[in-house]
């Protein structure tokens, strides 16, 4: 008995390991944001919501299977254009349950349970398996993350590409391209690693660092990155100090605090997004140069403001383009 | 009745001069109290030098963020509070008058529901596309709802009465439309924004605003100033006030035009903060009694010191984190509120 589970637990183990070179054996069963999935074959086809979902299906090659795109937050990686040219986008932002449905999709990849998931506005996942109709959601969006606290989700572990890897992975292995997934993977670790060891080569023991989103006033408190979020880990990772203390994903700092905090970087997100007037990353280089406060603030003084792609400050594989960003960045600021 | 009338009158107004010169001293202290409290930590003496460097030019070591974040933005932040505090509280005091109505406050005409339709036309449905703030778009909203609540009620026969039921039709209306403008193209997050805002914020307060506010608020209050016996007509219903000479249509215009300015223009700067406007006129009926030459005064006074004692108290109750302004008015509101009637009732 003994024996005989051990032996199950090697082939298991064994099984985990290899699917790297081998073809995905169906019925694939995995469990995924809290919920077991199981497939017999490879889906015929995918609705996304969520532009990193997407993001991921085009880099895995399976833009052929996609049937419509919803949820997105800024241009196409420009290597995809082309491709997603030719696909159809069901909405800009929240795509209706029906709209979704209605291209009769083998799955649905999700960035984001608060589009689907148990409060979702898309719907839950309850609602397309009663169709018959499985749901993937990013582990990066429920891993050590609690989407039902705070207004983006509140994080008890830090964000860690761990988790998008995972995504890759499990995605490769659903639509049995896995050999394609793990040298995706390869090459962004490959990539995150030199990323990080370029910013660590420079030594930095006080440098700090605050990510500014936007603001929903020009002169409001901001919105800025929390302490366990996608650019936390970046923060981490380069060697940088965030002045923020929240786990709330994108919790609203004063400027009174990040000010005395005085951060000797300052990141500003760049979004085609224009909702708030501090949208737009020139606005926002525009405040912190003008207002009397800011405009004192060492990394304002010394031109140490970083502009970076919004959707690589959320869950994506574009993280690994912004950890790129900055450790190219950082050198040119001579910070200890 | 005049001879014996007259000292009484005497005595009348040197206590209430004492009392509004004590009530300045507070509302002095409350605004450094403001000064001095924050987010983070800064020593008293800190501020006195700074205050001290930027009014008289004294000299001053103190770091420039330090002494930025006490004159750009908790000076600013507080004498804003204060100037909303009284417009709001002036406001619901005269519209109380005016429409004989207990409940009466300053959103009462429709104002904020209109403020928060147009913030929403600007952040969601992207009217002005990202170069009118919302508070411009608030302001706009405000205007027009007053606009269509006043032509309603002039169109019912223009009493007291038809201006309430017509501010609670626009309010409705308006309200009715955020709901849908929001239900059309919102999505969580934008919502959010929106909802930050509602509650109150004052954030982003800055010089301008308070170029803005205090005068606002100093022409309101001039407003209410010169038609105190009209106040104290209407007090006893319109026919009331015209039979004692008053030019009810006049006064009416007059002092419901400052009304609007004053809410429109605090709701646009700070959002629509509540209980303020509504509490503080009957806790000063039960203080200083129903003339209003010692009503105005008091109300102004004791809606600034009340706005600057909720803002402190939303910016360190939570360390790190600023509690919404009006969650704070309603939980600081209420209480004092029950607590004066109960005072009042066993007094009588």
């Amino acid at each position: 008995m003994f024996l005989k589970s051990t032996l199950t637990g090697l082939l298991l183990a064994g099984a985990a390991m290899l699917p790297a070179a081998a073809e995905t054996s169906y019925p694939l069963k995995l469990s995924n944001c809290g919920i077991g999935l199981s497939f017999d074959e490879a889906p015929e086809s995918a609705v996304t919501v969520g532009q990193a979902a997407t993001e991921i299906l085009y880099s895995l090659g399976l833009a052929d299977k996609v049937a419509g795109t919803s949820v997105w937050f800024t241009e196409i990686l420009p290597e995809f254009s082309e491709t997603n040219a030719g696909i159809e986008r069901l909405a800009d932002n929240d795509p209706s349950f029906e709209s979704v449905v209605a291209k009769r999709p083998g799955i649905v990849t999700v960035q984001y349970e608060w589009h689907v998931g148990p409060q979702g506005i898309v719907a839950t996942r309850e609602q397309f398996s009663d169709l018959g109709i499985p749901t993937y959601i990013l582990p990066s969006d429920c891993t050590g993350k609690d989407n039902s606290k705070g207004s983006d989700g509140t994080r008890s572990d830090m964000y860690a590409m761990e988790s998008i890897y995972r995504g890759v992975s499990d995605l490769g292995q659903i639509f049995d391209v896995a050999d394609k997934g793990e040298a995706l993977i390869t090459d962004l670790k490959s990539r995150e690693a030199a990323a990080i060891d370029k910013a660590k080569a420079l030594g930095l023991k006080d440098a700090s660092a605050v990510f500014w989103f936007s603001s929903a006033e020009m002169d409001i408190d901001p919105y800025v990155a929390g302490r366990k979020g996608p650019p936390a880990y970046m923060m981490n990772a380069l060697g940088l100090k965030n002045v923020v203390d929240s786990d709330e994903e994108w919790p609203v700092v004063s400027w009174e605090t990040i000010a005395r905090a005085n951060p000797s970087v300052i990141v500003v997100a760049k979004m085609d997004r224009r909702r708030f007037e501090a949208d737009d990353y020139e606005k926002k280089i525009g405040f912190l140069k003008s207002d009397p406060v800011t405009s004192q603030m060492d990394a304002v003084k010394n031109d140490r403001i970083i502009v970076l792609d919004a959707h690589a400050m959320d869950p994506s594989i574009r993280n690994i383009d912004a950890l790129e960003t900055l450790a190219g960045a950082l050198p040119k600021f001579g910070l200890k | 009745m005049t001879e014996a009338a007259i000292p009484c009158a005497a005595a009348w107004r040197s206590r209430l001069i004492l009392r509004l010169t004590l009530g300045l001293a507070v509302l002095v202290l409350a605004v450094l109290v403001g000064v001095v409290l924050g987010e983070t930590p800064l020593p008293p003496s800190q501020v006195a030098t700074v205050l001290a460097q930027k009014l008289w030019g004294a000299a001053s070591g103190v770091d420039p963020i330090d002494a930025g974040i006490i004159w750009n933005y908790r000076l600013p932040r507080t004498l804003v509070a204060a100037a909303c505090g009284a417009g709001l509280a002036l406001s619901g005091l005269v519209l109380q008058t005016l429409v004989r109505n207990a409940l009466a406050d300053p959103y009462l005409l429709g104002v904020s529901a209109g403020a928060s339709t147009g913030a929403v036309a600007v952040t969601i449905m992207g009217v002005g596309a990202g170069a009118i703030g919302i508070s411009a778009g608030a302001f706009a909203g405000a205007a027009l709802a007053f606009g269509i609540v006043a032509a309603l009620a002039r169109a019912a026969g223009g009493g007291s009465a038809q201006l309430v039921l017509a501010g609670i039709a626009g309010s409705q209306l308006f309200n009715a439309l955020t709901s849908f403008f929001i239900a059309k193209s919102a999505n969580a997050e934008q919502a959010r924004g929106i909802m930050f805002w509602l509650l109150g914020n004052l954030s982003g307060v800055r010089w301008p605003d308070v170029a803005l506010a205090v005068p606002v608020a100093l022409a309101g209050l001039l407003a209410c100033a010169v038609h105190i016996r009209a106040l104290d007509a209407f007090s006893f219903g319109a026919s009331a006030a015209a039979s004692l000479g008053i030019a009810v249509r006049r006064v009416m215009v007059v002092l419901l035009g400052a009304v609007t300015l004053m809410t429109a223009v605090m709701v646009s700067l700070v959002g629509a903060i509540g209980f303020v406007g509504l509490v503080v006129p009957h806790a000063m009926r039960i203080l200083v009694g129903a003339r209003h030459g010692a009503l105005v005064p008091a109300s102004a006074l004791a809606g600034a010191v009340f706005m600057i004692a909720a803002d402190v108290v939303s910016r360190v109750l939570i360390p790190g984190q600023v509690v919404p302004i009006g969650v704070v008015t309603a939980l600081v509101g209420a209480p004092a509120f029950a607590l004066i009637l109960i005072r009042n009732r066993s007094r009588a």
